[in-house]
Protein backbone atom coordinates (compact mmCIF):
# COMPACT_ATOMS: atom_id res chain seq x y z
CA UNK A 1 0.00 0.00 0.00
CA UNK A 2 1.26 3.84 -0.78
CA UNK A 3 0.66 6.45 1.71
CA UNK A 4 0.32 9.89 0.54
CA UNK A 5 0.30 12.60 3.43
CA UNK A 6 -0.50 15.82 2.68
CA UNK A 7 -0.27 18.37 6.49
CA UNK A 8 -1.66 21.86 5.92
CA UNK A 9 -2.17 23.49 9.01
CA UNK A 10 -4.39 21.66 11.29
CA UNK A 11 -5.74 19.23 8.85
CA UNK A 12 -4.34 16.22 7.63
CA UNK A 13 -4.85 14.22 4.28
CA UNK A 14 -4.04 10.94 3.62
CA UNK A 15 -4.60 9.08 0.19
CA UNK A 16 -4.72 5.29 0.14
CA UNK A 17 -3.21 3.07 -2.86
CA UNK A 18 -3.08 -0.14 -2.96
CA UNK A 19 -4.63 -3.14 -0.68
CA UNK A 20 -5.39 -1.94 3.27
CA UNK A 21 -5.01 -5.36 4.90
CA UNK A 22 -3.57 -7.17 7.66
CA UNK A 23 -0.02 -6.93 6.25
CA UNK A 24 -0.05 -3.25 5.46
CA UNK A 25 -2.95 -1.66 8.32
CA UNK A 26 -0.35 -1.24 10.79
CA UNK A 27 1.52 0.93 8.33
CA UNK A 28 -2.03 3.03 7.77
CA UNK A 29 -2.22 3.21 12.20
CA UNK A 30 1.70 4.08 12.39
CA UNK A 31 1.50 7.27 9.96
CA UNK A 32 -1.97 8.05 11.17
CA UNK A 33 -0.42 8.13 14.86
CA UNK A 34 2.74 10.19 14.05
CA UNK A 35 0.98 13.18 12.76
CA UNK A 36 -2.42 13.35 14.33
CA UNK A 37 -1.76 15.63 17.12
CA UNK A 38 -3.63 18.69 16.94
CA UNK A 39 -5.22 17.94 13.95
CA UNK A 40 -8.87 18.75 13.71
CA UNK A 41 -9.83 17.63 10.17
CA UNK A 42 -8.78 14.40 8.51
CA UNK A 43 -9.63 13.61 5.20
CA UNK A 44 -8.78 9.91 3.87
CA UNK A 45 -9.12 9.34 0.43
CA UNK A 46 -9.80 6.07 -1.21
CA UNK A 47 -9.99 6.88 -4.76
CA UNK A 48 -7.48 4.15 -5.71
CA UNK A 49 -7.85 1.55 -2.80
CA UNK A 50 -8.29 -1.79 -3.97
CA UNK A 51 -9.39 -4.04 -0.91
CA UNK A 52 -10.24 -3.31 2.08
CA UNK A 53 -10.44 -6.13 5.24
CA UNK A 54 -11.20 -6.35 8.83
CA UNK A 55 -7.68 -5.16 9.83
CA UNK A 56 -8.70 -1.98 7.99
CA UNK A 57 -11.54 -1.20 9.24
CA UNK A 58 -10.16 -1.42 12.86
CA UNK A 59 -7.14 0.81 11.90
CA UNK A 60 -10.19 3.27 10.63
CA UNK A 61 -12.17 2.89 13.71
CA UNK A 62 -9.54 3.85 15.91
CA UNK A 63 -8.72 7.00 13.93
CA UNK A 64 -12.54 7.93 14.18
CA UNK A 65 -12.42 7.67 17.99
CA UNK A 66 -9.54 10.12 18.24
CA UNK A 67 -11.27 12.70 15.84
CA UNK A 68 -14.59 12.32 17.75
CA UNK A 69 -12.80 13.89 20.54
CA UNK A 70 -10.40 16.27 18.31
CA UNK A 71 -12.38 17.72 15.05
CA UNK A 72 -13.63 15.59 12.32
CA UNK A 73 -12.88 12.78 9.72
CA UNK A 74 -14.23 12.10 6.38
CA UNK A 75 -13.71 9.32 3.95
CA UNK A 76 -13.67 10.16 0.34
CA UNK A 77 -14.16 8.40 -3.16
CA UNK A 78 -14.88 5.55 -1.69
CA UNK A 79 -15.77 2.32 -4.49
CA UNK A 80 -19.01 0.44 -4.59
CA UNK A 81 -17.14 -2.66 -3.49
CA UNK A 82 -15.52 -0.98 -0.60
CA UNK A 83 -19.16 0.75 0.51
CA UNK A 84 -20.26 -2.53 0.84
CA UNK A 85 -17.79 -3.53 3.20
CA UNK A 86 -18.63 -0.13 5.42
CA UNK A 87 -22.45 -1.17 4.80
CA UNK A 88 -22.44 -4.36 5.60
CA UNK A 89 -20.14 -3.72 8.54
CA UNK A 90 -22.33 -0.95 10.08
CA UNK A 91 -19.29 0.87 9.46
CA UNK A 92 -21.36 3.60 6.82
CA UNK A 93 -23.37 4.73 10.14
CA UNK A 94 -20.26 5.83 12.34
CA UNK A 95 -17.84 7.55 9.43
CA UNK A 96 -18.64 10.63 7.67
CA UNK A 97 -18.23 8.71 4.07
CA UNK A 98 -18.47 10.48 0.87
CA UNK A 99 -18.69 7.91 -2.51
CA UNK A 100 -16.78 7.90 -5.35
CA UNK B 1 -10.24 -43.10 -31.64
CA UNK B 2 -12.86 -42.35 -28.92
CA UNK B 3 -16.04 -42.74 -30.10
CA UNK B 4 -17.55 -43.85 -32.93
CA UNK B 5 -19.11 -41.04 -34.75
CA UNK B 6 -15.85 -39.97 -35.01
CA UNK B 7 -14.55 -43.12 -36.46
CA UNK B 8 -17.32 -42.38 -39.30
CA UNK B 9 -16.13 -38.96 -39.57
CA UNK B 10 -12.59 -40.13 -40.08
CA UNK B 11 -13.61 -42.75 -43.03
CA UNK B 12 -15.35 -39.78 -44.84
CA UNK B 13 -12.24 -37.54 -45.08
CA UNK B 14 -10.55 -39.70 -45.65
CA UNK B 15 -12.28 -40.37 -48.70
CA UNK B 16 -12.66 -37.23 -49.86
CA UNK B 17 -10.21 -35.16 -49.32
CA UNK B 18 -10.88 -31.52 -50.02
CA UNK B 19 -12.76 -31.68 -46.56
CA UNK B 20 -9.40 -32.22 -44.93
CA UNK B 21 -6.83 -29.31 -44.92
CA UNK B 22 -4.60 -31.83 -42.73
CA UNK B 23 -4.55 -35.48 -42.38
CA UNK B 24 -2.32 -36.87 -40.17
CA UNK B 25 -2.30 -40.47 -40.24
CA UNK B 26 -0.58 -42.97 -37.44
CA UNK B 27 2.33 -40.16 -36.41
CA UNK B 28 4.52 -41.27 -33.89
CA UNK B 29 7.70 -39.67 -32.87
CA UNK B 30 10.42 -41.05 -30.66
CA UNK B 31 13.23 -38.95 -28.96
CA UNK B 32 16.29 -40.60 -27.52
CA UNK B 33 14.55 -41.45 -24.53
CA UNK B 34 10.51 -40.79 -24.54
CA UNK B 35 8.33 -40.94 -27.03
CA UNK B 36 5.83 -38.05 -26.96
CA UNK B 37 3.54 -39.35 -29.71
CA UNK B 38 3.09 -42.84 -30.17
CA UNK B 39 -0.01 -42.93 -32.66
CA UNK B 40 -1.58 -40.09 -33.75
CA UNK B 41 -4.46 -39.91 -36.36
CA UNK B 42 -6.78 -37.34 -36.91
CA UNK B 43 -7.97 -34.75 -39.81
CA UNK B 44 -8.84 -31.15 -39.72
CA UNK B 45 -10.68 -29.34 -41.66
CA UNK B 46 -10.87 -25.87 -42.92
CA UNK B 47 -12.02 -23.55 -40.81
CA UNK B 48 -11.59 -25.23 -37.67
CA UNK B 49 -9.98 -23.54 -34.78
CA UNK B 50 -8.37 -26.02 -32.78
CA UNK B 51 -7.44 -25.49 -28.95
CA UNK B 52 -5.01 -28.22 -27.53
CA UNK B 53 -4.75 -28.60 -24.09
CA UNK B 54 -3.13 -31.04 -21.57
CA UNK B 55 -0.71 -31.54 -18.65
CA UNK B 56 2.99 -30.91 -19.25
CA UNK B 57 5.00 -32.77 -21.46
CA UNK B 58 2.27 -34.84 -23.58
CA UNK B 59 3.43 -33.80 -26.84
CA UNK B 60 1.50 -30.52 -27.98
CA UNK B 61 4.54 -28.79 -28.76
CA UNK B 62 5.60 -31.92 -30.76
CA UNK B 63 2.44 -32.30 -32.74
CA UNK B 64 2.62 -28.90 -33.87
CA UNK B 65 6.66 -29.13 -34.81
CA UNK B 66 5.92 -32.27 -36.68
CA UNK B 67 2.87 -30.80 -38.51
CA UNK B 68 5.09 -27.93 -39.25
CA UNK B 69 8.56 -30.01 -40.15
CA UNK B 70 10.44 -28.64 -37.61
CA UNK B 71 10.55 -32.03 -36.34
CA UNK B 72 10.71 -34.99 -38.23
CA UNK B 73 8.18 -38.06 -37.60
CA UNK B 74 9.33 -40.96 -36.63
CA UNK B 75 6.48 -42.83 -38.67
CA UNK B 76 3.35 -41.96 -40.00
CA UNK B 77 2.41 -39.65 -42.38
CA UNK B 78 0.69 -36.00 -42.85
CA UNK B 79 -1.31 -34.28 -45.61
CA UNK B 80 -1.25 -30.63 -45.76
CA UNK B 81 -3.70 -28.94 -48.08
CA UNK B 82 -3.05 -32.09 -50.62
CA UNK B 83 0.97 -32.05 -49.80
CA UNK B 84 2.30 -35.39 -48.31
CA UNK B 85 4.85 -33.46 -45.86
CA UNK B 86 5.87 -36.47 -44.54
CA UNK B 87 7.19 -37.34 -48.28
CA UNK B 88 11.33 -36.79 -48.32
CA UNK B 89 11.14 -35.40 -51.24
CA UNK B 90 7.99 -32.62 -50.02
CA UNK B 91 9.58 -29.15 -50.49
CA UNK B 92 9.70 -27.90 -47.07
CA UNK B 93 9.21 -23.84 -48.02
CA UNK B 94 6.07 -24.78 -49.80
CA UNK B 95 4.71 -26.39 -47.15
CA UNK B 96 5.72 -23.61 -44.56
CA UNK B 97 3.95 -21.00 -46.80
CA UNK B 98 1.07 -22.41 -46.26
CA UNK B 99 1.26 -22.49 -42.28
CA UNK B 100 2.35 -19.54 -40.06
CA UNK B 101 3.25 -20.24 -36.72
CA UNK B 102 3.58 -18.14 -33.26
CA UNK B 103 5.42 -18.99 -30.78
CA UNK B 104 5.88 -18.09 -27.00
CA UNK B 105 8.81 -15.98 -27.37
CA UNK B 106 7.65 -13.59 -30.12
CA UNK B 107 10.72 -14.31 -32.52
CA UNK B 108 10.97 -10.90 -34.05
CA UNK B 109 14.49 -9.60 -35.12
CA UNK B 110 15.67 -6.68 -32.54
CA UNK B 111 17.74 -5.07 -35.52
CA UNK B 112 14.37 -4.62 -37.40
CA UNK B 113 11.64 -2.21 -36.85
CA UNK B 114 8.16 -3.65 -37.05
CA UNK B 115 6.90 -3.07 -40.47
CA UNK B 116 10.65 -4.53 -41.89
CA UNK B 117 9.93 -7.35 -39.87
CA UNK B 118 6.21 -7.96 -40.80
CA UNK B 119 7.97 -7.02 -45.08
CA UNK B 120 10.83 -9.69 -44.87
CA UNK B 121 8.89 -12.80 -45.55
CA UNK B 122 6.56 -10.70 -48.28
CA UNK B 123 9.90 -9.39 -50.41
CA UNK B 124 12.16 -12.46 -50.03
CA UNK B 125 9.31 -15.73 -49.98
CA UNK B 126 6.14 -14.10 -51.98
CA UNK B 127 8.35 -11.67 -53.97
CA UNK B 128 6.05 -9.00 -53.24
CA UNK B 129 7.68 -5.60 -54.39
CA UNK B 130 8.66 -2.85 -50.97
CA UNK B 131 5.66 -1.33 -51.63
CA UNK B 132 3.30 -3.90 -51.65
CA UNK B 133 4.64 -5.71 -48.86
CA UNK B 134 4.18 -2.35 -46.88
CA UNK B 135 0.90 -1.63 -47.87
CA UNK B 136 -0.34 -4.89 -46.85
CA UNK B 137 1.78 -4.74 -43.77
CA UNK B 138 0.61 -0.92 -42.58
CA UNK B 139 -3.10 -2.75 -43.37
CA UNK B 140 -2.74 -5.31 -40.93
CA UNK B 141 -0.98 -3.13 -38.14
CA UNK B 142 -3.62 -0.52 -38.36
CA UNK B 143 -6.03 -3.42 -37.79
CA UNK B 144 -4.83 -4.49 -35.08
CA UNK B 145 -4.25 -0.84 -32.97
CA UNK B 146 -0.28 -0.82 -34.14
CA UNK B 147 0.06 1.66 -36.93
CA UNK B 148 1.74 4.02 -34.56
CA UNK B 149 4.59 1.70 -34.31
CA UNK B 150 5.71 0.60 -37.61
CA UNK B 151 8.95 1.96 -37.07
CA UNK B 152 9.64 1.08 -33.33
CA UNK B 153 11.82 -1.58 -33.18
CA UNK B 154 10.69 -4.73 -30.98
CA UNK B 155 12.63 -4.09 -27.66
CA UNK B 156 10.54 -0.84 -27.73
CA UNK B 157 7.37 -2.55 -27.18
CA UNK B 158 5.31 -4.64 -24.39
CA UNK B 159 4.96 -8.00 -24.48
CA UNK B 160 1.32 -7.89 -25.63
CA UNK B 161 2.37 -5.60 -28.58
CA UNK B 162 5.42 -8.05 -29.85
CA UNK B 163 3.55 -10.82 -29.89
CA UNK B 164 0.33 -8.96 -31.34
CA UNK B 165 2.99 -7.73 -34.29
CA UNK B 166 4.40 -11.55 -34.74
CA UNK B 167 0.81 -12.36 -35.25
CA UNK B 168 1.04 -9.70 -38.43
CA UNK B 169 3.69 -10.75 -39.46
CA UNK B 170 2.05 -14.35 -39.66
CA UNK B 171 -0.80 -12.75 -41.32
CA UNK B 172 1.39 -11.17 -43.94
CA UNK B 173 2.15 -14.35 -45.31
CA UNK B 174 -1.44 -15.50 -46.23
CA UNK B 175 -1.45 -18.86 -44.70
CA UNK B 176 -4.03 -21.45 -45.04
CA UNK B 177 -3.19 -22.21 -41.15
CA UNK B 178 -1.88 -20.88 -38.73
CA UNK B 179 -0.17 -22.78 -35.80
CA UNK B 180 -0.04 -21.05 -32.28
CA UNK B 181 2.19 -22.53 -29.57
CA UNK B 182 1.20 -20.98 -26.35
CA UNK B 183 1.82 -17.22 -27.95
CA UNK B 184 0.40 -16.52 -24.43
CA UNK B 185 2.47 -17.64 -21.87
CA UNK B 186 4.93 -15.36 -21.64
CA UNK B 187 3.07 -12.49 -21.00
CA UNK B 188 2.54 -10.48 -17.94
CA UNK B 189 -1.05 -11.13 -17.23
CA UNK B 190 -2.11 -7.55 -18.02
CA UNK B 191 -1.09 -8.38 -21.53
CA UNK B 192 -2.82 -11.47 -22.33
CA UNK B 193 -6.19 -10.37 -23.49
CA UNK B 194 -5.03 -8.05 -26.16
CA UNK B 195 -3.63 -10.97 -27.78
CA UNK B 196 -6.11 -13.56 -27.30
CA UNK B 197 -8.67 -10.95 -29.04
CA UNK B 198 -6.33 -10.95 -31.77
CA UNK B 199 -6.27 -14.28 -32.52
CA UNK B 200 -10.22 -14.01 -31.78
CA UNK B 201 -10.31 -11.89 -34.70
CA UNK B 202 -8.55 -14.46 -36.99
CA UNK B 203 -11.14 -17.05 -36.10
CA UNK B 204 -13.87 -14.68 -36.56
CA UNK B 205 -12.67 -14.14 -40.14
CA UNK B 206 -12.48 -18.14 -40.61
CA UNK B 207 -8.67 -19.01 -40.07
CA UNK B 208 -7.76 -22.50 -39.90
CA UNK B 209 -5.89 -22.02 -36.70
CA UNK B 210 -4.51 -24.79 -34.22
CA UNK B 211 -3.71 -23.24 -30.44
CA UNK B 212 -1.77 -24.44 -27.76
CA UNK B 213 -3.13 -22.84 -24.66
CA UNK B 214 -3.43 -22.98 -21.29
CA UNK B 215 -5.91 -20.17 -21.56
CA UNK B 216 -9.20 -22.84 -20.67
CA UNK B 217 -11.58 -19.58 -20.83
CA UNK B 218 -10.41 -18.87 -24.25
CA UNK B 219 -10.22 -22.01 -25.69
CA UNK B 220 -13.82 -22.87 -24.74
CA UNK B 221 -15.21 -19.74 -25.74
CA UNK B 222 -13.00 -19.47 -29.49
CA UNK B 223 -12.64 -23.18 -30.20
CA UNK B 224 -14.72 -25.23 -32.54
CA UNK B 225 -12.85 -28.06 -31.12
CA UNK B 226 -10.40 -29.24 -28.26
CA UNK B 227 -7.59 -31.67 -28.22
CA UNK B 228 -7.04 -33.11 -25.07
CA UNK B 229 -3.61 -34.57 -25.18
CA UNK B 230 -2.13 -37.71 -22.95
CA UNK B 231 -0.20 -40.92 -22.97
CA UNK B 232 1.10 -40.50 -26.19
CA UNK B 233 -2.43 -39.37 -28.29
CA UNK B 234 -4.87 -37.06 -28.65
CA UNK B 235 -6.60 -38.68 -26.21
CA UNK B 236 -9.90 -37.20 -26.26
CA UNK B 237 -11.31 -34.85 -29.52
CA UNK B 238 -14.46 -33.45 -28.97
CA UNK B 239 -16.14 -29.66 -28.54
CA UNK B 240 -15.79 -27.60 -26.15
CA UNK B 241 -18.86 -28.54 -24.21
CA UNK B 242 -18.14 -31.53 -24.39
CA UNK B 243 -14.67 -32.04 -22.79
CA UNK B 244 -15.06 -29.39 -20.51
CA UNK B 245 -18.49 -30.59 -19.43
CA UNK B 246 -18.90 -33.66 -20.20
CA UNK B 247 -15.05 -35.56 -20.28
CA UNK B 248 -15.57 -39.10 -21.18
CA UNK B 249 -12.53 -40.64 -20.03
CA UNK B 250 -11.01 -40.51 -16.97
CA UNK B 251 -7.32 -38.55 -17.42
CA UNK B 252 -9.42 -35.79 -19.04
CA UNK B 253 -11.60 -35.67 -16.09
CA UNK B 254 -9.31 -35.33 -13.72
CA UNK B 255 -7.40 -32.63 -15.85
CA UNK B 256 -10.70 -30.56 -15.70
CA UNK B 257 -11.49 -31.06 -12.81
CA UNK B 258 -8.28 -29.50 -11.76
CA UNK B 259 -8.56 -26.35 -13.81
CA UNK B 260 -11.97 -25.88 -11.51
CA UNK B 261 -10.01 -26.55 -8.46
CA UNK B 262 -7.37 -24.30 -6.31
CA UNK B 263 -6.08 -26.77 -3.60
CA UNK B 264 -3.75 -25.40 -0.64
CA UNK B 265 -2.95 -28.02 1.64
CA UNK B 266 -0.36 -27.13 5.51
CA UNK B 267 -1.39 -23.57 5.75
CA UNK B 268 0.81 -22.49 9.01
CA UNK B 269 1.90 -19.67 10.12
CA UNK B 270 4.73 -18.58 7.57
CA UNK B 271 2.11 -19.55 5.06
CA UNK B 272 2.81 -16.78 2.09
CA UNK B 273 -0.12 -14.13 2.27
CA UNK B 274 0.63 -11.79 -0.37
CA UNK B 275 1.28 -14.30 -2.96
CA UNK B 276 -1.50 -16.41 -2.01
CA UNK B 277 -3.86 -13.08 -2.45
CA UNK B 278 -2.30 -13.04 -5.86
CA UNK B 279 -2.97 -17.05 -6.80
CA UNK B 280 -6.22 -16.44 -5.73
CA UNK B 281 -7.08 -13.23 -8.14
CA UNK B 282 -5.07 -15.13 -11.30
CA UNK B 283 -7.76 -18.39 -10.25
CA UNK B 284 -10.56 -16.04 -10.20
CA UNK B 285 -9.85 -14.21 -13.62
CA UNK B 286 -8.72 -17.20 -15.32
CA UNK B 287 -12.56 -18.62 -13.85
CA UNK B 288 -14.30 -15.09 -15.21
CA UNK B 289 -15.23 -14.10 -11.52
CA UNK B 290 -16.18 -10.87 -11.35
CA UNK B 291 -14.20 -8.36 -9.48
CA UNK B 292 -16.54 -8.41 -6.36
CA UNK B 293 -16.13 -12.08 -6.39
CA UNK B 294 -12.51 -12.31 -6.16
CA UNK B 295 -12.53 -9.57 -3.68
CA UNK B 296 -15.28 -11.36 -1.65
CA UNK B 297 -12.74 -14.69 -1.80
CA UNK B 298 -9.40 -12.65 -0.98
CA UNK B 299 -11.99 -11.25 2.27
CA UNK B 300 -12.44 -14.75 3.29
CA UNK B 301 -9.75 -16.21 3.01
CA UNK B 302 -8.00 -13.25 5.67
CA UNK B 303 -10.64 -13.58 7.55
CA UNK B 304 -11.08 -16.92 8.18
CA UNK B 305 -7.38 -17.46 8.00
CA UNK B 306 -5.12 -14.82 9.17
CA UNK B 307 -7.57 -13.57 11.96
CA UNK B 308 -9.23 -16.86 12.93
CA UNK B 309 -8.06 -19.83 11.94
CA UNK B 310 -4.25 -19.23 12.08
CA UNK B 311 -4.13 -17.08 15.81
CA UNK B 312 -6.06 -20.25 17.04
CA UNK B 313 -3.60 -22.67 15.22
CA UNK B 314 -1.17 -21.06 17.62
CA UNK B 315 -2.30 -22.78 20.77
CA UNK B 316 -3.27 -26.36 19.05
CA UNK B 317 0.29 -28.49 18.19
CA UNK B 318 -0.37 -30.00 15.27
CA UNK B 319 -2.57 -28.55 13.20
CA UNK B 320 -3.92 -29.43 9.99
CA UNK B 321 -5.40 -27.21 7.88
CA UNK B 322 -6.51 -26.86 4.29
CA UNK B 323 -8.54 -25.13 1.30
CA UNK B 324 -9.98 -25.62 -1.32
CA UNK B 325 -11.75 -23.07 -3.77
CA UNK B 326 -13.99 -24.48 -6.43
CA UNK B 327 -16.37 -22.95 -8.82
CA UNK B 328 -19.40 -24.12 -10.20
CA UNK B 329 -20.27 -22.86 -13.31
CA UNK B 330 -23.83 -23.76 -13.25
CA UNK B 331 -24.68 -21.73 -10.12
CA UNK B 332 -22.07 -19.44 -10.65
CA UNK B 333 -20.97 -20.13 -7.53
CA UNK B 334 -17.73 -20.07 -5.77
CA UNK B 335 -17.14 -22.30 -2.82
CA UNK B 336 -14.30 -22.32 -0.65
CA UNK B 337 -13.93 -25.03 1.55
CA UNK B 338 -11.46 -24.59 4.94
CA UNK B 339 -10.55 -28.20 6.42
CA UNK B 340 -8.91 -28.35 9.94
CA UNK B 341 -8.56 -31.01 12.73
CA UNK B 342 -10.65 -30.68 15.74
CA UNK B 343 -11.33 -29.78 18.01
CA UNK B 344 -14.56 -28.61 16.96
CA UNK B 345 -14.16 -25.10 16.37
CA UNK B 346 -16.40 -22.31 14.62
CA UNK B 347 -14.43 -19.31 13.40
CA UNK B 348 -16.63 -16.92 14.13
CA UNK B 349 -18.08 -17.79 17.94
CA UNK B 350 -21.54 -16.83 18.92
CA UNK B 351 -20.84 -12.86 19.05
CA UNK B 352 -20.80 -11.05 15.87
CA UNK B 353 -17.03 -9.70 15.11
CA UNK B 354 -16.58 -7.83 12.52
CA UNK B 355 -14.98 -10.41 10.29
CA UNK B 356 -18.27 -12.61 11.17
CA UNK B 357 -19.98 -9.50 9.64
CA UNK B 358 -18.02 -8.93 6.78
CA UNK B 359 -18.12 -12.50 5.19
CA UNK B 360 -21.88 -12.89 6.39
CA UNK B 361 -22.45 -9.77 3.95
CA UNK B 362 -20.37 -10.90 1.22
CA UNK B 363 -21.30 -14.30 1.05
CA UNK B 364 -24.19 -16.05 0.24
CA UNK B 365 -24.22 -19.15 2.73
CA UNK B 366 -21.97 -20.51 5.65
CA UNK B 367 -22.02 -23.87 6.66
CA UNK B 368 -19.75 -26.02 9.58
CA UNK B 369 -19.33 -29.48 10.06
CA UNK B 370 -17.50 -31.55 12.35
CA UNK B 371 -17.09 -35.10 11.12
CA UNK B 372 -14.71 -37.54 12.54
CA UNK B 373 -12.39 -35.03 14.21
CA UNK B 374 -11.97 -32.67 10.87
CA UNK B 375 -14.03 -29.46 10.66
CA UNK B 376 -15.25 -28.40 7.57
CA UNK B 377 -16.33 -24.67 6.91
CA UNK B 378 -17.79 -23.95 3.76
CA UNK B 379 -18.56 -20.38 2.35
CA UNK B 380 -20.36 -19.99 -0.99
CA UNK B 381 -19.67 -16.62 -2.79
N1 LIG C 1 14.23 -32.20 -29.17
C1 LIG C 1 13.91 -33.03 -28.17
N2 LIG C 1 14.77 -34.00 -27.77
C2 LIG C 1 14.43 -34.86 -26.79
N3 LIG C 1 13.27 -34.84 -26.13
C3 LIG C 1 12.37 -33.91 -26.48
C4 LIG C 1 12.65 -32.95 -27.50
N4 LIG C 1 11.58 -32.14 -27.63
C5 LIG C 1 10.68 -32.55 -26.70
N5 LIG C 1 11.15 -33.62 -26.03
C6 LIG C 1 10.44 -34.36 -24.98
O1 LIG C 1 9.21 -34.82 -25.50
C7 LIG C 1 8.17 -34.74 -24.55
C8 LIG C 1 7.04 -33.89 -25.09
O2 LIG C 1 7.49 -32.55 -25.20
P1 LIG C 1 6.57 -31.36 -25.70
O3 LIG C 1 7.41 -30.15 -25.70
O4 LIG C 1 5.93 -31.73 -26.99
O5 LIG C 1 5.47 -31.32 -24.57
P2 LIG C 1 4.29 -30.25 -24.36
O6 LIG C 1 3.02 -31.01 -24.29
O7 LIG C 1 4.40 -29.17 -25.38
O8 LIG C 1 4.62 -29.72 -22.91
P3 LIG C 1 4.49 -28.22 -22.30
O9 LIG C 1 3.04 -28.06 -21.89
O10 LIG C 1 5.37 -28.27 -21.10
O11 LIG C 1 4.95 -27.25 -23.34
C9 LIG C 1 8.81 -34.16 -23.29
O12 LIG C 1 9.12 -35.23 -22.44
C10 LIG C 1 10.05 -33.50 -23.81
O13 LIG C 1 11.05 -33.49 -22.80
MG1 LIG D 1 4.90 -27.14 -25.29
Amino acid sequence: MKITKTQNGNSLYLALEGRLDTNTAPELEASIKGSIDGVEELTINMESLDYLSSAGLRVLLGAQKIMNKQGSMRVTHVNDTIMEIFEVTGFADILTIEKA
Amino acid sequence: MITEKHEARGACAGENMNTSIISIRHLCKEFLNVTPLKDVSVEIKKGEVISIIGPSGTGKSTLLRCINLLETPTKGEIVVDGVVTTDKKCKVNLVRQKMGMVFQSFNLFAHKTIIENIMMGQVDLLKRNRQEAYDKGMELLRNIGLADKAFSYPDELSGGQKQRAAIARTVAMEPEIILFDEPTSALDPTMVGEVLSVIRGLAGQGMTMMIVTHEMKFARDVSTRIFYMDQGEIYEDGTPEQIFEHPKRERTRIFIRQLKVLHVEKISRDFDFPAFMTRLEEFGRKQQFSQRQIYAMQLVVEEVLMQKLLPAAGEAEERDLSLDVEYSERENLAQMRFSYNGPSFYPFGEEEDLSGRMIKGMSKAMEHKFVDGMNHFIISI
